[in-house]
């Protein structure tokens, strides 16, 4: 369905002749007039108005009674009043309706000064209340859930928050209770409201019943300053709003991007902030006497850092996460330019070439997040966005509440979206590569079931694949059928249909367009081709490689193989270590530089859709904490390789030298939502990869699409899980792994979401269970070979017999010490020791799983 | 060229100088002036000897706030809305509120300020703060007396400003 045009239709209000789009709700259109028309209930984002609060009631002209302007659509000729004295006795009977219950106790409530009932009652309302009865009373203020508080005495009713758990997050979690004048806003048995998006309920509430924990009388509005920026804890990349009081963060909140996030913000990006003041933050560079940190000054840490570098010269190996455009561009010039070495990776694990990652940025192939709200079919591949990347589960959900779209999802672990998905499909852990040759093999064939046949009936089809299919010995594979995949559906061809890849850390896209890859130079030129992430940590070990930066990444929680890295990091001769916050790795760093925040951050990033946002700092940076652009062009210096970088802006200007399709971005371009390359100018300048790419690569992109099974003979862990007999001699199943939303230092380090840290946790089909006579709740060990993790059952009934799945990245019990990407098989087993790392307050939380709605 | 009677114009004059008349308006007047002069001479002096002796203000003067507690359950009034400072044209008045734990209460409400601080210095004196307040929290007292040696003592922290007036002003010892 392609986004229509609507007509441009002429309506008077008030006397003025406006023109608006046909269709439009009158308050809408009403704006375009400079009218405003109160309303507390209407809001767009939440989908149809329901007309819920009377507030917007005007007098149309051959409509004998009043009607609510949010839900009445414009039509030509229409002629609407917004001032007569009907209309001004029914706005003041209605604000005089709903202060009945209000308890009016503005001063103590945070949303004094920001209120739209103390805003209205002001502009709209009679300046005085007949009601002398006992006002209506709750108990308050009371947890909805750890993070809000909800205060009924105050709540006016409107629906806002229960629409959104229930229209837009999907987990009709929040109800109105009661009827009449005992209506209320709670959950099912007064649980606690727990969901990955609950924080925006508390924006959208239109006066101070619904408050965050966090900001519970930090600040009032004029205490305030708002600073605009972008959240870069995920590849969502949502737009955000910090609150500063004393130049600290109180309060994140969404700016509204309707291209990128659609106003929305989960709960990491709302709450995350936290992490930027705890105890854990490097807040000056460190460095390690005898395996103790030690406050070092800047001058000397970068002179010691450099000395360190320069005397392994060749020999040193770069890996980049958490890091801007401009930083991930000054490492790889660190590493290429000033140290001679190709050896450069800021992915987790081996995927794309060159040459593939090339294929899928052709923008012709590439679909813009807004796709997804008109296409007519979704795919999401290999990914669950409630765990990746929140915002897309939020924008998918909307595509198909609203628009119809066919939802498709292909993963090997039940997806959260899974309930509103017309066709899903499970494949085992590791075999994504030859579901993609039969999915590729059946669009070709013309085939008019399942997946291959929804996608061949599509007019317009996105498809939202993670970047993890691409991770182990079959993801080259994997990645070849994708396109494969594309081509047969002609996606090339198609607006508004394409690809988006969900990649696993925030600004991956940005990173490897700089230049951040082993194989690809800024703008994904071609290079000397160096090692990538598993070889750097191979050479490491085997002493070819004698030191290493690390930038913003922490191997030892987020990477396959933990142990390999942890043998790796100790044989290492010199690692040199920008981190925001003291972690596993850090430990072995011999100089540890303090990173900046999102919210301290001046930095462009570049959103999986190809589009530039720019990070700008708001708060101030805690304790000794420089700017990292200019910790990276000082120890270039130091190390004999002047980048001539002197300032944030210049240091951009640089990326937009050395990446083509960057040419001519300007700040004032990216302004405050972001512009995608593909749109500017130079992204003509594109194709020169793309034809270098296919010169040197046909193979990659034209692997022999054939049925499953036949070009993979027998890896171990292959078959697939259903072909097994249950109960056989093999009592192993197959294991693959997941990143959830909450295992990461975000959670960990902001006490507000401390509850949700996930405790390891061992998903397993009820069929399994039996067979294994475990049962929900229970402690196993599960062993690949020599390695063993404790987890929790928890049974899936989702899940196919024989798979099974832990989360990585948790504290305890991280599934990252089994060689991801390459599915082990694993046995499961009672453990030997009673383990009690399981507190009560974490176990609580393992048994309710991001997915909001099951 | 002669001129016509209608161009005429009489200025009026003073009367001429000399004779009793004279000598009356030259010294008549300074008499009078005299008489106030002499009949305060015999009064008792009106100096008043600050700051031993204080002029009374009026019951309106806009002196040093004040922050009240209620009388019976001696919580504060204040409850942290910071509604003062939002009316302050001096921007010297800073609220940090905090949630109040209901087991050991600071104020009535939900909230209380946890820091309250006006930076006498900047205060103008205007009496917004206690116009704005919902809670008659915060009031104008009496006391004038704020001079100090250092900028940073004038700002005055919630207890300071809970507590009475300080007598700060140095007074003359006995028989000094």
């Amino acid at each position: 369905m392609a986004r229509k045009v609507p007509n441009r239709i002429t309506l008077t209000v008030d006397g003025r002749e406006i023109e608006a789009d046909e269709g439009a709700m009158l308050v809408d259109a009403a704006k375009h007039g400079d009218i405003e028309i109160p309303v507390f209930c209407y809001e767009p984002k939440l989908g149809q108005p329901v007309g819920a609060c009377r507030m917007c009631l005007v007098e149309v002209e051959g409509i004998p009674k009043l009607q609510t302007a949010c839900s009445t659509p414009v039509r030509d000729g229409m002629v609407v009043h917004t001032r007569t004295e009907q209309v001004k006795e029914a706005q003041n009977a209605v604000v005089e309706f709903l202060l009945v219950n209000h308890p009016l106790d503005c001063p103590v409530c945070d949303k004094g000064g920001e209120c739209p009932l103390q805003d209205i009652t002001m502009g709209w309302g009679a300046d005085r209340n007949r009601m002398v009865d006992e006002k209506r009373h709750f108990e308050k203020p009371v947890p909805l859930s750890p993070l809000i508080a909800i205060d009924r005495e105050r709540c006016i009713l409107c629906y806002r928050c229960v629409r959104f758990s229930q229209e837009v997050s999907e987990d009709s979690q929040l109800q109105l209770l009661e009827r009449g004048d005992r209506s209320y806003v709670g959950t099912f048995d007064d649980r606690p409201y727990i969901a990955p998006f609950q924080g925006n309920i508390t924006e959208l509430c239109p006066v101070g019943a619904l408050t965050n924990y966090t900001y519970r009388f930090q600040a009032r509005p004029w205490d305030i300053e708002q600073g605009g920026s972008v959240c870069t804890l995920c590849p969502s990349q949502c737009n955000v709003s910090f609150t500063i009081r004393d130049e600290q963060v109180k309060r994140v909140i969404a700016r509204d991007n309707p291209e990128v996030d659609d106003g929305w913000l989960c709960d990491k990006g709302r709450y995350g902030f936290q992490a930027m003041y705890s105890l854990d933050r490097v807040i000056n560079p460190l460095r390690y006497e005898e395996g103790r940190p030690v406050p070092t000054g800047w001058s000397e840490a970068i002179d010691l850092a450099a000395a360190g570098l320069a005397e392994s010269a060749g020999k040193t190996a770069a890996l980049v996460g958490d890091a801007s455009n401009e930083e991930g561009f000054l490492v790889q010039s660190i590493v290429r330019d000033g140290l001679g070495s190709a050896d450069i990776d800021c992915r987790q694990a081996p995927a794309a070439s060159r040459e593939t990652v090339i294929a899928f940025s052709d923008p012709a192939i590439s679909a813009r997040t807004v796709d997804i709200d008109t296409a007519d079919v979704v795919l999401v591949l290999g990914t669950d966005p409630i765990h990746s990347s929140p915002a897309y589960d939020l924008r998918i959900r909307k595509a198909v509440r609203r628009n119809g779209t066919a939802l498709a999802v292909a993963t090997d672990r039940p997806s959260a979206l899974d309930g509103g998905a017309t066709e899903v499909e499970r494949y085992a852990p590791g075999q994504v590569a030859s579901f993609l040759r039969d999915l590729a093999a059946g669009v070709a064939s013309g085939s008019d079931s399942g997946i291959a046949g929804l996608l061949l009936g599509a007019e317009e089809a996105v498809i939202v694949w993670g970047e993890r299919i691409g991770r182990g010995e079959s993801g080259g594979e994997a990645l070849a059928a994708l396109l494969e995949l594309s081509r047969a559906l002609g996606l090339a061809g198609k607006a508004e249909s394409g690809l988006i890849e969900i990649p696993d850390v925030a600004n991956a896209r940005g990173l490897r367009e700089v230049g951040c890859l082993p194989d690809a130079g800024p703008g994904l030129s071609r290079t000397n081709v160096g090692r990538d992430v598993e070889q750097i940590r191979a050479g490491l070990e085997s002493g070819e490689i004698t030191s290493l930066i690390l930038f913003g990444v922490d191997p030892l929680r987020d990477f396959p193989d933990t142990d390999g890295w942890r043998r790796a990091l100790e044989v290492a001769g010199h690692v040199v270590c920008f981190s925001m916050n003291a972690t596993a790795t850090t430990e072995y760093a011999d100089i540890v530089f303090p990173l900046e925040s999102h919210a301290e951050k001046d930095g462009t990033v570049t959103h999986p859709e190809g589009r530039l946002q720019r990070v700008r700092p708001s708060a101030k940076r805690p304790g000794d904490i420089r700017a990292g652009w200019m910790a990276l062009a000082e120890l270039s210096a130091a190390i004999g390789h002047e980048t001539g970088i002197h300032s944030a802006p210049e240091a951009f200007e640089a990326v937009t030298i050395a990446v083509p399709f960057y040419g001519g971005l300007t700040d004032v371009k990216i302004a405050g939502r972001g512009i995608r390359w593909q749109d500017n100018e130079a992204a003509s300048l594109f194709a020169e990869n793309l034809a270098s790419a296919s010169a040197s690569n046909g193979a990659a992109a034209s692997v022999s699409v054939g049925p499953a099974g036949e070009s993979s003979p027998g890896t171990p862990g292959d078959s697939r899980p259903g072909d097994e007999s249950p109960g056989g001699p093999d009592q192993k199943l197959t294991l693959g792994t997941y990143r959830d939303l909450w295992a990461d230092t975000t959670t960990d380090l902001s006490p507000a979401l401390n509850y949700l840290m996930p405790a390891q946790r061992l998903e397993i089909s009820v069929a399994d269970a039996r067979r294994l006579g475990l049962s929900r709740g229970d402690d196993v060990s599960v062993t690949a070979g020599e390695t063993s993790v404790n987890a929790r059952v928890a049974l899936r009934s989702a899940l196919p017999e024989g798979t099974c799945f832990l989360i990585e990245g948790t504290i305890e019990g991280n599934a990252n010490v089994f060689s991801n990407g390459r599915p082990a098989r694993v046995e499961i087993g009672k453990p030997e020791v009673k383990l009690d790392l399981v507190a009560a307050g974490t176990a609580a939380a393992g048994e309710q799983p991001a997915d909001g709605n099951q | 060229m002669s001129i016509s009677p209608e161009e005429i114009k009489v200025v009026p004059r003073g009367p001429e100088p000399g004779g009793a008349g004279g000598a009356y308006r030259a010294f008549g007047e300074t008499l009078r002036g005299l008489r106030t002069t002499m009949g305060r001479m015999f009064e008792k002096p009106v100096t008043i000897q600050y700051p031993e002796e204080k002029t009374p203000v009026y019951p309106r003067f806009r002196g040093r706030h004040k922050l009240h507690r209620f009388e019976d359950s001696h919580l504060e009034k204040c409850v942290g809305c910071s509604l003062c400072a939002a009316a302050c044209p001096a921007d010297c008045i800073r609220v940090v509120a905090a949630e109040n734990d209901p087991e050991d209460r600071v104020s009535a409400g939900e909230r209380y300020a946890a820091v309250y601080e006006i930076n006498l210095a900047r205060c103008i004196f205007c009496g917004y703060c206690e116009i704005a307040c919902p809670f008659d929290a915060i009031t104008m007292g009496h006391d004038y007396e704020m001079a100090d040696y250092n900028r940073s003592d004038l700002i005055f922290t919630k207890e300071m400003l809970l507590a009475e007036p300080v007598e700060r002003t140095p007074l003359r010892r006995e028989g000094e």
